[in-house]
């Protein structure tokens, strides 16, 4: 039985229609992350199922139950929030027990449980501490361990690492992917980082303008876009876009760019490009499917072009250097000694067997 | 799911419709402001509409009469000398102190906005006029001003050469002189306080760029200083301001009215037609006007001073 | 040779102009004070002798004495109880109601409004009506009749400051209170009361001073059972001679609470007098 199922769900602040129509079903366990743009309704989703908004339409099942009407503590979820929500008056210990002391459960419980969750993040020496005498990881923790001690069905996660810096960060995604592991909780998490997203999820939802753009494992999206929005957002740097034509030669289809340049397609998406024969699309080739061309021939499905570097930027384990491709200025990642000035002539290799073709009227990946 | 991209189904907003059943708690919106208002109804409407009610009659402490006597009461308000000398006498006395006390505030104010050291205690020390019961403070200078063991009289006495009785509660020359100051003193501190804070939160930067530009005191305090604190002003002037109209406690300590009734206040009028006089129906309709002319006063004022709310 | 700086821009002149003036209008603005509470430890021949005694030989607490003796004094206490109860109930009603105002928007503007326009309310013009209406229901002379009216007279300010302390929250820590296990009620108890500890605390004790100091009300509604120490004061007031040591002594034991509390409480002093207006 799905742990979460929302069927058809809308919600509206006055004109705006911050979520369309959304359908979905996370089955128990699952890690389920909802990404997106700022304002694609990702907050909204998640505090609607929180119950700290009420639908304007459809209905929200949790474990089998609707609880489009049940209060947000009767809805047997737990919720991290972007801020931490600690309440500075109170101690870790009593940050953690506040939710246990709501219910009434029994004091030994209370202990038990308090104790064993920040056991398992690794807050123990820090109960009797103030929430500003913590630094943000801390605090973070403390938030996760209000959440863990409850037992939820369901957790919750609203952006919780947007505060931290860059190295903070990547160590409590860490941690978080691992209490996963641990306590196999269903959880859905909320964030606009894509790296967050490709590394913590079991499912993607991307989300885009209120409704579900494309769902799916991580990977699934990135290898498989299903628009071009998606295969723009997901992996850094960007995918390139290049405008160009589908046509076919010799039984193949083909893209011929801007330039005259033309790039060969896999044999087997013959079927799926005969509708848009002849007509304008956009090539997107992601940049670490190029590379500077080794010695020998070609792979099958490569292309190789002669182009000119315009920019290097060395990041230290890659170098990304621009080139014109169809005209228009390409991103594509290199071995840090390939190449070494601009101006100087290389041969790019490009794996179309990973490039997809976009239709540029619906933006959607043929 | 798959992998695959939904089409979103376009929704006439207009058309949702919401699961049925009702949202938890949607009753505590209304729970929590009910007791309030509902005591402000009962003290606050009820007694106006029920002394509305009554202002139509026609009862006195003679006779008990509730019929009908239309706008009876309301035309002798018109005709009525006395209250319209009350409200001269309130307008007076809110004309004059008002404006003093906010210019002494605004000195006191400039006085101790640069640093000073203690300044702390001082302003403590400063304040305590403000906090004490203005029936009080009324009490304090009816000892002040009197007439032979009075501080008042003893020092202007030592600076003249010979006692000087002067009847501060009596005299009609007098007697509005010592209203007002045992007013002033009681509330310049207040407008002292507020405009101190205010004056302190004023951006540095802005009186500096002026200092460059080569402003004069008096030119960077009305352009620069003024408007920048003229919201807070404008409400400590209206606090003050419809406190001055109200006014009684120190009136009644200091002259009850008098002499004869050259320093009665509308308020004090107004108590005198209710609680001495019994006038009761007559005294409903006095105080359904004041009523009606504070709103007129207050809209007037916030409109004027652009804090419509 | 050397020229000697203008005379203001030497820089102890300018500082001791100051506290020149300073103590000039220290001295102003304490004195009468200072003479109120002198008389109530003269003796009578010190208080009516002239020149005046300006400090007196010793403090004698005979005039409290005679207070106390006379029973006077309950007055004080009959002031604690009103002032007390209607704070507390105006505090609690208050507050709550604010919280509805701000998260929930009950009423929306014109509630507001309302509620505001409430604190114009000339009492001049309340207290008339009021005394019929109690008079209807038996309720003059009596604590709950005073204790409603300061409470009703309270609301307004009360809802208004706690409105802004309460904005002031982050909701998130109410939000997450709702998803641990709290429901409206005990967010109210448990988050938002907690939270908003110094408001409450500065709103309670101008709260509290405004019903102590009243005198109109009290004079209106009281006979003989619930005099406040404010009307008792006047009660010493002669058209010949004024009891002067009374009226010093009650005065000054219905002060002395005040400038306790007030001192306790300098940092809120200029927010809660302006009504929000300055976060001083």
């Amino acid at each position: 039985m799905a742990d979460l199922k929302i069927t058809g769900l809308h919600k509206r602040y006055g004109p705006v229609h911050a979520v369309r129509g959304i359908d979905l079903e996370i089955p128990t366990g699952e890690f389920t992350v909802l990404v997106g743009p700022s304002g694609c309704g990702k907050s909204t989703l998640l505090r609607t199922i929180a119950g700290l908004e009420q639908a304007d339409a459809g209905s929200i099942e949790i474990g089998g139950r609707i609880v489009n009407y049940v209060r947000p503590r009767d809805r047997d979820i737990a919720m991290v929030f972007q801020n931490y929500a600690l309440y500075p008056y109170m101690n870790v210990y009593d940050n953690i027990a506040f939710g246990l002391r709501a219910r009434k459960t029994p004091a030994g419980e209370i202990d038990q449980r308090v104790r064993r969750a920040a056991d398992m993040l690794g807050i123990a020496g820090l109960l009797d501490r103030l929430p500003r005498q913590l630094s943000g990881g801390q605090r973070q923790r403390v938030a996760i361990g209000r959440a863990i001690v409850r037992n939820a069905r369901l957790f919750l996660f609203d952006e919780p690492l947007s505060n931290l810096d860059a190295q903070l960060r990547d160590e409590m995604r860490s941690e978080i992917k691992r209490l996963h592991r641990e306590i196999a909780t269903t959880m859905i998490y909320v964030t606009h980082d894509q790296i967050e997203a490709m590394t913590l999820a079991d499912r993607i939802v991307l989300l885009k303008d209120g409704h579900i753009e494309q769902a799916g494992a991580p990977l699934d999206l990135f290898e498989r876009p299903a628009t071009r929005f998606v295969a723009g957002f997901l992996g850094s740097p960007q995918m390139n876009f290049i405008p160009g034509e589908l046509t076919e030669s010799d039984g193949l289809p083909r893209a011929r760019l801007g330039d005259g340049a033309l790039l060969p397609l896999p044999a087997e998406r013959r079927s799926r490009y005969t509708a848009a024969q002849g007509r304008p699309v956009t090539v997107g080739i992601r940049p670490e499917h190029m590379a500077r061309a080794p010695a020998g021939a070609a792979a099958d499905g490569h292309a190789r072009l002669d182009v000119t570097v315009e920019l290097i930027q060395p990041t230290g384990s890659r170098t990304y250097i621009t080139v014109a491709l169809g005209g228009k200025p390409v991103t594509a990642e290199v071995e840090p000694h390939d190449v070494q000035k601009p101006g100087e002539a290389i041969v790019i290799d490009i794996d179309m067997n990973r490039a997809v073709i976009i239709d540029p009227e619906t933006d959607r990946v043929l | 799911m798959t992998g695959m991209a939904q089409t979103p189904r376009m929704v006439d907003a207009g058309s949702l419709v919401p699961l049925p059943g009702h949202a938890p708690d949607r009753h505590f919106k209304y729970a929590v402001v009910a007791p309030a208002v509902f005591i402000l109804l009962l003290i606050g409407l009820f007694p106006l509409i029920y002394s509305l009610i009554k202002s139509f009659q026609h009862i006195t402490m003679l006779e008990e009469d509730t019929s009908f006597a239309g706008l009876a009461n309301y035309i002798e308000l018109f005709r009525d000398a006395r209250l319209w000398q009350s409200l001269l006498h309130t307008a007076i006395i809110t004309a004059i102190a008002l404006p003093l006390e906010l210019v002494f505030g605004l000195l006191m104010a400039q006085l101790f906005l640069e640093r000073l050291p203690g300044r702390q205690i001082f302003v403590s020390l400063l304040v305590l006029p403000t906090v004490i019961a203005p029936i009080v403070a009324g009490a304090t200078w009816r000892l002040m001003f009197d007439n032979r063991y009075g501080p008042i009289n003893q020092i202007i006495g030592w600076i003249a050469g010979h006692p000087v009785p002067a009847l501060w509660t009596v005299s009609p020359h007098l007697v509005y002189p010592a209203i007002i100051v045992c007013e002033i003193w009681q509330w310049t501190p207040f407008m002292f306080l507020i405009l101190l804070a205010a004056l302190s939160n004023v951006d540095k930067s802005l009186t500096e760029a002026a200092e460059i530009d080569g402003a004069g005191y008096w030119r960077t305090f009305f352009k620069i200083v003024l408007p920048a604190i003229w919201p807070v002003m404008a409400i400590a002037i209206l606090i003050r301001g419809l406190d001055l109209v109200r006014i009684f406690d120190i009136i009644w300590a200091l002259t009850q009215g008098g002499p004869g009734t050259m320093t009665e206040t509308i308020s004090i009028y107004t108590y005198v037609q209710g609680f001495n006089q019994f006038e009761t129906s007559y005294t409903a309709a006095i105080a359904f006007l004041v009523v009606v002319l504070l709103t007129v006063i207050v809209l007037w004022a916030l409109k004027r001073m652009g804090l419509a709310k | 040779m050397t020229t000697a700086a203008p005379l203001l821009r030497r820089p102890g002149v300018v500082l001791g102009i100051r506290y020149a003036a300073a103590i000039a209008l220290t001295l102003f603005f304490d004195f009468p004070i200072y003479w109120l509470f002198i008389i109530s430890f003269k003796t009578p021949d010190e208080i009516f002798h002239y020149p005046p005694v300006w400090y007196p030989k010793s403090i004698q607490f005979a005039n409290y004495g005679v207070l106390f003796k006379d029973g006077d004094a309950n007055t004080v206490l009959n002031s604690l109880v009103l002032a007390g109860v209607s704070t507390v109930l105006a505090m609690l009603l208050g507050t709550i109601c604010a919280y509805g105002l701000v998260r929930f928007k009950t009423g929306g503007e014109n509630l507001a409004v309302w509620i505001i326009s409430q604190r114009m309310m000339p009492p001049i013009a309340i207290v008339f009506p009021i005394f019929l209406l109690y008079v209807w229901f038996g309720w003059v002379d009596t604590y709950q009749g005073l204790i409603l009216l300061y409470t009703a007279f309270n609301l307004p300010y009360v809802i208004w400051m706690m409105r802004g302390y309460i904005e002031d929250i982050p909701i998130e820590l109410e939000e997450s209170a709702l998803v641990d296990g709290c429901t409206r009620w005990q967010v109210l108890w448990r988050v938002v009361f907690p939270m908003a500890r110094s408001g409450l605390f500065a709103t309670s004790v101008f709260t509290f001073v405004f019903a102590w100091n009243d005198f109109l009300f009290a004079l209106v509604l009281t006979r003989t059972e619930v005099i406040t120490y404010t009307v008792q004061v006047t009660h010493y007031f002669g058209g010949q001679s004024n009891f002067w040591a009374k009226i010093a002594a009650m005065s000054v034991l219905g002060t002395v609470p005040v400038f306790f509390t007030v001192a306790t409480l300098q940092r809120y002093l200029v927010r809660g007098i302006s009504m929000g207006a300055v976060k001083g």
